[in-house]
């Protein structure tokens, strides 16, 4: 799979092609910073001042470099399509190399960013249990009911959440019986066959 | 066992004939046991029509005894001899003792069933539903390509006929330390009941 730059893109990279691979990768590190805590415009004028062109010129470059990056790691682009996809934009080959570097180095953690603004379910984060006998209540003396307590740990989009629930030592087998079996099926020759062929 | 003195004051009545006559012991006696058990019945003692007693008062109070006497000896798990002894000191004659003490034998274990399930308890887990799915791409990213299963614990809860649901999804990993965890709850269960 290649990536498909507009034309609008292309021009707003063609100002990196002109300058060093060092301040490629200076462009690079403030891109990797924007996509991390959002832009911050003071810094263009800076950068700007130093390169002597334009605010809009430097505001562009990293936009578009902030694009690259996220594009090629929303499509999970592997090596050698990443530097198929960057042949057309005109870049030296040193600059080239400086570039699929960053990419790689950075994909994993762009692909963190973007999965925390995925849609978010309500999901397990942590249990704890404790096994307890009731002895006694108000409406019954002399029991002995054996109880599973569980504090369910969910999280939802980061906020916390706790459930707490309790079962009895059948249920419990039962339960764990059915998730077992609920794990082992992602191992069954059908499912592999699936994961196998989406690719 | 013990009851307070109104109680068993009540309970004397029952056992007395010129409230409730002998014939009509033993309906008087399940009628009480199935108010107690089946809240639908509660009120079925109104419908004995055969007590024609001159004084309505004393049948209702004696109901009233018989009722306070088998929960609290359900409650207390109290044992059929001192169930006996209770029911000597209020003047039960032998066969009207046979008569409750049977009854109570037989019932026992529906009413500490009653009497367990009254309070509060976290809910219940009685059941789990699951569903596989497997996660290829979404709006902002493609090739996410992870197992998500989407669990729902089914509970139960004493005041409510419904099962209620808790529901959350987990990926492999998750699922695999979740099932660890009940695992080592459940080898736990395991040597408690083997020690």
């Amino acid at each position: 799979m290649l990536l498909m730059f507009e034309d609008q893109h292309k021009e707003h990279l063609s100002f990196l092609t002109q300058v060093s691979p060092d301040v490629v990768k200076e462009f690079c590190r403030i891109s990797m910073e924007f996509i991390r805590k959002g832009t911050n415009p003071k810094i263009f004028q800076g950068a700007a001042q130093k390169l002597n062109v334009d605010v809009d010129t430097v505001h562009h470059g990293v936009e578009g470099l902030m694009y690259l990056l996220t594009e090629s790691s929303k499509l999970m682009l592997n090596e050698i399509d990443f530097q198929d996809s960057i042949m057309t934009l005109g870049f030296d080959e040193d600059t080239r190399q400086t570039l699929l570097e960053i990419y790689l180095q950075n994909r994993r953690e762009i692909r963190t960013i973007l999965s925390e603004m995925t849609m978010d379910l309500p999901h397990y984060h942590n249990l704890e249990w404790r096994f307890d006998v009731q002895l006694a209540s108000r409406s019954l003396r002399r029991q002995t009911t054996p109880t599973v307590l569980f504090k369910l740990h969910t999280e939802d989009s980061g906020v916390k959440d706790t459930t707490i629930l309790q079962t009895d030592p059948v249920n419990l087998l039962h339960l764990t019986k059915v998730l077992d079996e609920a794990l082992q099926e992602m191992k069954s020759p059908y499912c592999r066959r699936i994961v196998r062929n989406i690719k | 066992m013990e009851l307070p003195q109104s109680m068993q004051d009540a309970l004397t009545l029952a056992g007395e004939s010129i409230h409730i006559p002998d014939a009509q012991f033993p309906s008087f006696v399940e009628v009480a046991f199935r108010g107690v058990i089946n809240s639908n019945e509660r009120n079925a003692i109104e419908n004995l029509k055969e007590f024609t007693s001159k004084d309505p008062a004393a049948v209702k109070e004696a109901y009233a005894g018989l009722v306070a006497m088998v929960i609290e000896a359900a409650k207390q798990d109290t044992d059929i001899e001192s169930l006996s002894s209770l029911l000597e000191d209020c003047k039960f004659p032998p066969e009207r003792i046979k008569e409750v003490s049977e009854t109570y034998q037989k019932n026992k274990p529906a009413l500490q069933i009653l009497l367990g399930s009254v309070g509060r308890t976290p809910a219940h887990i009685v059941d789990v539903d699951w569903r596989l799915d497997y996660y290829v791409k979404n709006n902002h990213m493609e090739k996410v390509n992870e197992a998500v299963y989407l669990i729902t614990l089914k509970t139960e809860l004493p005041s409510q006929k419904e099962l209620q649901e808790v529901q959350f999804s987990c990926s492999q990993e998750q699922l695999q330390d979740l099932v660890g965890k009940l695992k080592d709850a459940c080898k736990c269960l395991e040597r408690i009941s083997q020690g």
